[in-house]
């Protein structure tokens, strides 16, 4: 570290980055992204067939990237907020699917479906559904969060057991049910704009600047670090901790919803068994290769961003070096390891 | 046997904590040790159990001189040092408790549990105890605990015993228990190393004292023969008073009044009042149970009884609720209560008021900034860049903005815990006159401090408070040192000129 300082000494510009450098760990993830982004270009080129269009099949392999791992990323959002808190919520695969059920059967256009049944169809139906799945998510969290912060359950605990038993019990209740999913409501995941189908992918942009925001400039966001940071100076200076808690996990059962209607939207079906299933240990794996800390008090959405890329462009680099898809796990946990690793180094540094 | 300790000097970088100290024991008495918090008692004692070693200076047993390089060497030398800290592990029976890490095993290699119980009921027994050892530890009372460390000193031998603080977490009859332990070691020809702060007990209990104050022993001789008058003399010395910073100004209003608060073990029946302007200090010694009363009147823990703020009741049970009332709490450990490393100073300085600054929860960043400016211009922190973090800035500052904080929120009633506690002498004096300025403005200010002279110093008005409850109050040019050690030590204020309240 020191001979590097030293070498950059004389050029202000280049001191100033290394400095910021030092500060801002994002900078690091960010350059571990671009320099993935170019091997994968680089090997895409070099595979390229000549007579293909290479600008469009890169565009192409992007938005694929992107769209494959939006919900999943929505879900890492809400998660970055627990994780800073401190808690962790192994539920949110499980939330997923009583939320995608609640909404099919919504939804479902034929006549065993809720709305259809009074005779609500088409976008008022969909409205209706989206609301009601938002909700019912919102409740499914608000109940993990009064289960962490009034019966003071370690968050693991808790959500061990609402990871069990949403997930049982939205399959035992739908083992006969088997609801359809109207056509029109495969447009909210499946619309194209200007040929390309780009929705997931917006939703999670969005929702990802909105909580940018959420977590830098509003008194929930900036509770939640003081609460993850130090919960005894928190507490003591006002804050109730709480109702914070309680909100964190409302907040992560909603962005779950959010997934879980993007899940059906694209699919129009679901499957109650494997649906969400490690949803849970994606989305933890991309906050902390994104740089936020385990122990809580520190870490960023923009990193939890960057670590769902740097997680999707992988998978992708592996697909384009043909390795064998029961290897591919291994990477996504060699490359968790790694990140916590040099993170260290960084905060001993 | 007899131990001495003869010309011990310690320094700590350029702090020197003991100055050529001598300190002598035999078997079959027990001494006490007294002095206030930093006069060099725990020092002397880690010499003496091998914790650390001395610069200078010599330890004799019967005239030998003996060297002590850890703690295992001073226990084959026959001393053992029970820390306040108890060591004993909650979830193991006590005999395993009294084996752990040098377990009897058989021949097979498993744990000779019989022949562990038998030793350690070998030791029950020729203490006059009638406990199982096969009693789990968590299972005992805190008396009972103790008692097992005092059996764990005497299985392996001991000759000299270091007690440090043993009667802090106990109650009037546990106390009696370890007493009459203790007298029965004495009957047995052991020596007993006493450290209390509790004058009462070692009048009751010991048979010689030695104080040390800022690292000299000032004074050694045989309890029979002192007060606790004395002794609290001894401990505080004759140091002139500082320069009192009391003025005469006008009292307002009451602004907050208890009656008979209690949370059933901390404090019990404690009623007091604070009124605008006012500085009321309330002091006492470790657990006294002053931080917890005034961190349950902040909503931060249960209570019962009554609280008044501006002569109406409420019934406190969150800490914003505290807040919207208008209390505010400067908590001590600033560590572990005050800041928030991981966040910059214009958070930590602003944490308090981010619901008034917000609007739809978005907390407008200007406003946040120049109400930060206008405390920090005020309370005169120095910091780089408002942006740091917290943990950028001294121990002196870092009080100071977690003082900003409180500040910008306009607090009825202002309690401040150990409110220089890790600061050096120049901030030290400022916080004083940030406290006396906000009591100009007609804030009712509390001043919790284990310090006399800071109380001595700043406060109107004082509350002693010992065990819980209130041992008594102070006003004016009644509050001195030795008064206040008296009183924290459990004397009642009869037969001194005070003030006395019920």
């Amino acid at each position: 570290m020191e001979k590097q300082t030293d070498l950059t000494v004389k050029h202000g510009a280049a001191r100033r980055f290394v400095d910021q450098w030092k500060q801002n760990p994002l900078i690091s993830t960010g350059l571990v992204l671009i320099l993935m982004v170019i091997i994968q270009t680089a090997v895409m080129v070099a595979k390229a067939d000549p007579n293909g269009n290479l600008a469009l099949s890169l565009f192409n392999n992007w938005l694929n990237i992107l769209r494959n791992n939006a919900p999943v990323g929505i879900i890492a959002l809400g998660m970055t907020f627990v994780i800073i808190s401190g808690g962790i919520d192994l539920g949110v695969g499980s939330t997923l699917v009583a939320v995608g059920a609640m909404v099919m059967m919504l939804i479902d256009g034929s006549a065993t479906g809720l709305l259809a049944g009074m005779g609500i169809t088409g976008v008022p139906a969909y409205f209706i559904g989206i609301v009601g799945g938002l909700l019912f998510g919102a409740l499914l969290g608000e109940l993990t969060g009064v289960l962490i912060a009034y019966g003071k359950l370690p968050p693991f605990i808790a959500t061990l057991g609402t990871m069990k038993i949403f997930r049982s019990v939205t399959q035992q209740l739908m083992q006969h049910a088997n609801p359809a999913v109207p056509k029109g409501f495969l447009n909210i995941a499946n619309l194209r704009i200007g040929g390309f189908a780009v929705l997931p992918i917006l939703y999670w942009l969005a929702l990802a600047a909105l909580l940018y925001l959420v977590s830098k400039r509003t008194t929930f966001g900036r509770h939640v670090y003081a609460i993850g940071s130090n919960v005894k100076t928190a507490k003591l200076s006002g804050i109730n901790v709480r109702k914070v808690k309680r909100r964190i996990y409302a907040l992560m059962g909603v962005l779950v919803a959010v997934a879980a209607i993007i899940q059906v939207s694209r699919i129009g079906s679901m499957d109650y068994a494997s649906a969400g299933s490690g949803n849970e240990m994606d989305a933890i794996a991309a906050v902390i290769v994104g740089g936020t800390s385990m122990a809580g008090g520190k870490g960023s959405i923009i990193g939890t961003v960057l670590g769902m890329l740097i997680i999707g462009v992988m998978n992708n680099l592996l697909t384009l070096f043909g390795v064998p898809p029961f290897l591919r796990e291994a990477f996504k946990g060699i490359i968790v390891i790694v990140a916590v690793l040099l993170q260290k180094k960084e905060a001993d540094a | 046997m007899t131990l001495e300790m003869r010309g011990i000097c310690k320094s700590f970088g350029a702090n020197e904590v003991l100055k050529q100290v001598d300190f002598q024991i035999q078997g079959g008495e027990i001494c006490a040790l007294l002095g206030e918090n930093g006069a060099g008692k725990s020092t002397l004692m880690n010499i003496l159990g091998g914790v650390l070693s001395a610069d200078q200076g010599t330890i004799l047993i019967d005239e030998a001189p003996v060297q002590f390089h850890t703690p295992s060497d001073s226990l084959k030398a026959g001393v053992a040092f029970i820390h306040q800290e108890l060591s004993l592990i909650n979830d193991l029976a006590i005999f395993e408790n009294m084996f752990i890490n040098r377990e009897l095993k058989k021949k097979s290699g498993l744990l000779d549990v019989g022949q562990m119980v038998t030793k350690t009921q070998e030791v029950f027994t020729r203490l006059d105890l009638d406990l199982d050892p096969r009693t789990m530890v968590r299972d005992l009372d805190a008396s009972y605990k103790q008692i097992v460390e005092i059996a764990r000193a005497m299985m392996m031998d001991a000759s000299i015993i270091i007690m440090d603080e043993p009667t802090t977490a106990l109650t009037d009859p546990e106390i009696e228990r370890v007493f009459d332990m203790m007298r029965m070691l004495r009957r047995q020809g052991v020596g007993i190393i006493f450290i209390s702060h509790k004058l009462r007990e070692v009048m009751e209990v010991c048979d010689r004292y030695t104080v040390l104050r800022d690292g000299n022993m000032v004074a050694s001789g045989s309890v029979s023969e002192v007060t606790t008058h004395d002794l609290a003399r001894f401990m505080v010395g004759h140091d002139v008073r500082t320069e009192s910073l009391r003025q005469s100004h006008e009292v307002g209003g009451e602004i907050l009044r208890g009656e008979a608060l209690s949370d059933g073990h901390n404090f019990r029946d404690v009623s007091f009042t604070v009124r605008a302007g006012e500085v009321l200090g309330v002091t006492g010694l470790l657990g006294d149970g002053r931080s917890e009363l005034f961190q349950a009147i902040f909503g931060a823990a249960p209570y019962s009884g009554d609280l008044f703020v501006e002569g109406k009741p409420v019934k406190v049970t969150s800490t914003p609720q505290a807040i919207e009332l208008g209390i505010g709490y400067v908590p001590r450990n600033r560590k572990e209560n005050g800041i928030i490393k991981d966040m910059t100073i214009l958070e930590n300085g602003s944490i308090v008021t981010w619901p008034r600054l917000a609007r739809l929860g978005i907390i407008d960043q200007a406003r946040q900034r120049a109400e930060f400016d206008r405390q920090a211009a005020g309370l005169h922190i120095k910091y780089g860049r408002r942006s740091d973090l917290i943990t950028s800035l001294s121990g002196g500052n870092q009080q100071k903005v977690v003082l900003a904080k409180w500040l910008s929120a306009g607090p009825k009633v202002l309690v401040l815990d150990n409110p220089t506690q890790g600061v050096d002498v120049g901030a030290k004096e400022e916080i004083y006159d940030i406290i006396l300025r906000l009591a100009k403005e007609g804030v009712a200010v509390v001043v919790l401090s284990s310090e006399a002279q800071e109380i001595i110093r700043l406060c109107d008005r004082t509350l002693v408070m010992y065990h819980g409850i209130i041992q008594g109050e102070l006003v004016g040019d009644a509050m001195n040192e030795q008064t206040i050690m008296h009183m924290a030590t459990g004397g009642t204020a009869a037969g001194s000129d005070m003030v006395m309240e019920e």
